[in-house]
Formats: C-alpha cells, structure tokens, sequence
C-alpha cells in the first residue's frame, strides 16, 4: 500500500521530479501573483472596497511585525507576509476537491522553516554583527550554549511539524470521513479545517517573527512617540 | 516517511520567488499608496493648519481693526460730544450774551421810557408849576407886574461886564419887554434906573409880550437882560429837564 505521505513525481523536469506540492505551489504562487497584480493595478489615494480589504491585510501584517518584534515591519514585511498569505492559501486550497494543500507535505513546511531559519541567522548577524550574534548563544550565561544551539534547530523542526501535522491530519481526517460517510458530511470538518488552517498560517508567521525579533534584538527597536525627545 | 529533496529544493525557490513576487506586486504598491495618502493627510493637515493660522491670522487683523475702529469711533464720538459741548457752551454764551443785551437793552429801554416819562412828568409838573404860577401872578394887580422888577432888571444892568455895559444901546435902539404898556411912571422910572445902572441914559422902546408875564426884560442885537418870570419859569423848566437829561 502507498504511503498517503509519499510523493510521487507528476512529471520530471530534467533530474528533477515535479510533484503534486510543487504544481499546487505554483498554483498558488501564479494566484497570489495575478491577484496582487491585478488588484494593486489601479490603486488611488481615495481606496474602493478592494483597495481597503488590500490594505487592511498588509497594514495587520505590519502591525503583528511592529507589535511583535517591536521593529519597523518595512525589511521584514515581504518575508513575514509571503509566508502567511502562502500558507494561508494552500491551506485553504484544501477546499478545492481534489487539491490536496502544499503545506499538508512536509517538505513545503520545510522549504519555508529552512528559509525563516537562515532568515532568522541573516538577519541576526547583519544587525548585530557575528561575534555579537553568536554572542547570542551565550545569554543569558555561556552553560546555555548547547542548549541554545540545539533550540535553533529544536524550534525550526517543531515549526515545520505544527503546520504540517496540522494540515495534513486535517487532510487525513476528511479524506477518511469522506470513504465512510456520504459528501456532505465532511463539510463542517472542512469549516474546521479553514479555521484551522488560517490559525496554522497565523502562527507560522508569528513564530517566524518572534524568531527573527529575537535574532534583531533590540537595535531595530523604533522609538515610540512617548519616548521621543521633546 | 522520506523527504524529496528535489520537493524540498523547488519549494525554497517557490517560497522565494512568492516573496519576491508579493514584495514586488503586492506590499510595495500598497505600501506606496498608504504611504501617499498618509502624505497627502499630512499634506492636507498642514494646509488645513496653515490656513487655520491664516484664519486666526486674519481674525486677530480683523479683530485688531475692529479695535482700531471701535478706537476711532469713540475718538469721533467724543470729539464731537467735545465738539457738541464747546458747541452748546458756545451758544449757551452766545445766547447768555444775547440775552444779557436783549436784558440791558430792554433794562436801558426802560430806563430811557421811565426817564422820557418822569421827564414828560417833569414836564407837565414844570408847565403846571408855570401856568400854577401865571395865574397866581395873573391875580396880582397889574402894578406888581412890572414896578418891582425894575430895579432888579437894573441891577442885572449893572452885574453886566464893564465892556458889555459901556456897549449896551450905544449904538442902536434897546427894546424893553414888558407884559403890559407901561405908565409914563414906570417909563420914567425905568429910564432912570437904567441911567443909573449903566451910569448913562438908555434909549429903549417898549414891547408888549404877555408871556412875560410879569418882569421886564430888555435887549439889544448885541445882548438881552431879562427879569421876568418868564425868564425865571423858562430857567426852572430849564433846570428841571437839565435835571432828567442827568438822570439819563
């Protein structure tokens, strides 16, 4: 029997095997990138009903980023927010029959653990420089060290199994309610499963904030208008 | 459970490529445009801000004129009550002045009427006196009319300046006023007393005037003695308006 967690190439592109996440990906990616294109197309200072649900998207990611990383979102703002709308998407691609989401596959969850995790060290090292990021390791005492190393990896591997156990159980379980009970009844698990899937996204992004707000520091910390000077 | 790697390696690059796709397509434009907008409503705040301070500008002109204004309204207004006050006092005086004339000509009117009659009054007491007095004398015998005048008429004569005596009658004819014709008595006893008044004879002729009344009068182009009681009620009345024009 085929394991449900093994992907098999729907075709190959010289060496490499393009499986169903990667089509589904770039599904989601030409979706996102017509649609940005198209809605941002014709933006004015005087926003339609559009405009504003686009720009309450963007100014809630900016406000998580500022509110998390107590930062100014701008360098951070097209990572974190790729990374949510991506994930938010193919969760909810879940809804197309016959879709199964990208992020039910581990190696997509990887794909974008790996890239907060070199992210998360890029960042860290650009803003304090490497003797003081690797520093960082060493809080709040130098014992911490091997901890702290094993934690870099620890929360980047629990940050690809949250969302890919969650969206692929979701898949799991209403693909087995599905072979026993009749068509409708998946529907509430589904309703469930768009919940879910838009707090999988949520989180993801969040950690991926909280991740790379911990490897800025303090630096990138804006001044609030009450401590500004007089 | 294995991973593709191959998998693996192209969701990198898709998740990379989103990123650069949504960066590019997505969060710059609607970052531009919020950013553009947040100008504008800076931009509008501050005209709007400008243009409150160009408001509050031009209401302080506006109430600083109005102060200017309402200054020289009450300037104008108390110029002209100080104007209006001079004005009056002015006329005031003018008609205190005019009256103080209108007051004193009428007082000096009245007076001059009070003077005119206590004149006229005099007058006619004068003329009473003298008409009192000519038909007192009009009772006296005719004698007593010319025969005690004589030696006074002589006497007067005599008072004369010593140059107006030696000329009086030399040269003409004297005319001896009486109130009746004399008697050849009193003619000589005239001619005598006038001899020796005058320390020479005197040629006269006798005229009748019945207003002499009573007394003699006698006179020559060059001079005129009288003792008459004509002389004597004309002196008084004289006198008496003499008197009154004082008065006046």
């Amino acid at each position: 029997m085929k394991s449900p967690l093994s992907l098999e190439p729907l075709f190959h592109v010289g060496p490499a095997g393009i499986t169903e996440p990667v089509v589904v990906s770039w599904a989601v990616i030409a979706l996102l990138g017509l649609g940005s294109t198209l809605a941002t197309r014709r933006l004015s200072v005087i926003p339609s009903k559009g405009q504003t649900l686009l720009e309450l998207v963007v100014s809630t990611v900016d406000s998580q980023i500022r509110e998390t990383m107590q930062a100014d979102p701008a360098p951070f703002r097209a990572l974190i927010g790729s990374i949510f709308l991506f994930t938010l998407v193919s969760n909810w691609s879940s809804l197309i029959p016959g879709i199964e989401p990208a992020t039910a596959h581990i190696e997509t969850d990887a794909a974008m653990a790996l890239i907060v995790f070199v992210a998360t060290i890029a960042w860290g090292v650009r803003t304090r420089g490497l003797r003081g990021y690797l520093a960082t390791y060493a809080e709040p005492t130098w014992v911490m060290i091997p901890l702290n190393i094993v934690e870099q990896f620890t929360r980047t591997f629990s940050l690809i199994v949250r969302l890919f156990g969650n969206v692929m159980s979701g898949v799991f379980i209403i693909g087995i309610i599905l072979t026993l009970a009749g068509l409708l009844v998946p529907i509430p698990l589904m309703a469930l499963d768009l919940l879910t899937g838009a707090v999988q996204a949520y989180i993801f992004a969040v950690l991926a904030t909280v991740f790379i707000g911990a490897a800025v520091g303090e630096r990138h910390k804006p001044v609030a208008p009450s401590e500004k000077e007089p | 459970m294995r991973i593709d790697w191959w998998t693996l390696g192209l969701q990198t690059i898709n998740v990379l490529i989103l990123v650069a796709i949504l960066a590019r397509f997505l969060f710059r434009p609607v970052i531009a445009i919020m950013d553009e907008r947040r100008a504008a409503a800076a931009k509008m705040l501050g005209d709007a801000e400008a243009e409150r301070a160009k408001a509050i500008a031009a209401r302080e002109a506006a109430e600083a004129e109005s102060g200017k204004i309402a200054a020289s309204r009450d300037a104008v207004l108390r110029e002209a009550a100080e104007a209006a006050s001079a004005e009056r006092e002015a006329a005031l005086a003018t008609a205190r002045e005019e009256a103080d004339q209108v007051r004193a000509s009428a007082e000096t009117e009245m007076r001059w009427a009070r003077a005119a009659e206590e004149s006229a009054a005099s007058d006619r007491s004068a003329r009473l006196a003298i008409d009192v007095a000519r038909k007192l004398v009009a009772r006296l015998p005719d004698s007593a009319r010319v025969d005690g005048f004589i030696d006074g008429l002589a006497r007067a004569l005599a008072s004369l300046p010593e140059a107006s005596r030696d000329g009086f009658g030399a040269g003409e004819r004297a005319r001896l006023i009486a109130p009746r014709p004399l008697t050849a008595a009193e003619l000589q006893a005239a001619h005598d007393a006038f001899a020796r008044a005058l320390g020479r004879p005197v040629d006269f002729a006798v005229v009748v005037e019945p207003a002499v009344i009573a007394g003699l009068e006698i006179e020559t182009p060059h001079a005129v003695v009288r003792n008459s009681f004509r002389q004597d009620l004309k002196r008084i009345v004289e006198e008496l308006t003499r008197h009154d024009g004082v008065h006046r």
